[in-house]
């Protein structure tokens, strides 16, 4: 399940990142091996070809991966950086629903941004951490101040 | 805010097998949509333009520790048209841009909070490959 921190309730040592398109292209782009396949299929609907290569869903050519969008990237930055917490604001709706479905992983948004099909996530605010397993509960949280 | 798009009402443009027809009524085009839609790809393809296009400026994630919003202050009769906005602009430059008379604005995002929109003013991407050709054009999204 995946952990969601209100932004002071970041440990400090765990980095927040924001540019996500970035820190994929210098870091989890080196990392990637078949667990990665299905994530960019599911989300780009491209075909992962090994190394640093997808084949574009529009008109079949091999791409450079750093073509992948912006709300894949952040969700194989989550998926692989498991000691880091990632901004997903600029996820789309299926990022987010494969992002939910993660065994692990750390999440920050400053609005709640939530998919429809979660389950159960680990919320961290002020008050420590709790799981919720209700869209309506994860909303409520999120929107609070504390 | 509805207004008329002060400087084309249109972006048509080629890239190898891609082309890039976008019709703008309103001044301020927000681009929503799921991931891997193609937005980014449009993004590069009108930057691609924008090197003979001279009122068009482009700005993603790549310029957020550059002096972009003075460059959109300082500017008149401009496109900027704005990926990665979630991460680039904030709500006084989101203020900014709604009340900007001067300029016109393609918003790529997520959130278009604080710019004063209608629902018809927000679209997403739409696709069609044929014959190896792939063609994106807007569709309004509500």
């Amino acid at each position: 399940m995946i952990t969601i921190y209100k932004q002071k309730c970041i440990p400090k040592d765990m980095e927040l990142i924001s540019l996500n398109d970035a820190f994929f292209n210098s870091y989890t782009s080196q990392w990637l091996d078949d667990r990665a396949r299905d994530i960019i299929k599911n989300i780009d609907d491209s075909e992962w070809q090994g190394g640093n290569s997808i084949k574009s869903r529009f008109d079949g050519t091999i791409l450079n991966i750093d073509r992948l969008s912006t709300g894949c990237k952040t969700a194989l930055n989550i998926f692989y950086y498991t000691h880091t917490v990632f901004d997903i604001r600029e996820c789309g709706d299926n990022a987010l629903d494969i992002i939910y479905g993660f065994e692990h992983g750390n999440i920050y948004c400053s609005y709640p941004l939530i998919s429809f099909e979660m389950k159960k996530v680990k919320v961290v605010d002020m008050n420590g951490e709790r799981e919720l397993s209700s869209y309506e509960d994860l909303k409520e949280w999120w929107i609070n101040e504390k | 805010m509805k207004n008329n798009p002060v400087v084309m009402d249109r972006i048509l443009t080629n890239h190898t097998s891609f082309i890039v027809d976008l019709e703008l009524n309103f001044n301020i085009t927000f681009i929503i949509g799921e991931s891997g839609s193609g937005r980014s790809t449009v993004f590069s393809i009108i930057k691609e333009k924008a090197v003979f296009d001279k009122r068009i400026r482009c700005y993603n994630y790549l310029d957020k520790n550059l002096n972009y919003k003075n460059a959109i202050k300082r500017s008149k009769g401009k496109l900027f048209v704005i990926d990665n906005a979630d991460i680039l602009l904030d709500d006084a430059m989101r203020q900014y841009i709604a009340m900007d008379p001067l300029n016109q604005y393609v918003i790529i995002g997520r959130n278009p909070t604080g710019l004063m929109l209608g629902q018809d003013e927000i679209f997403e991407m739409d696709s069609l490959t044929k014959d190896n050709i792939t063609e994106f054009h807007l569709r309004n999204s509500f």
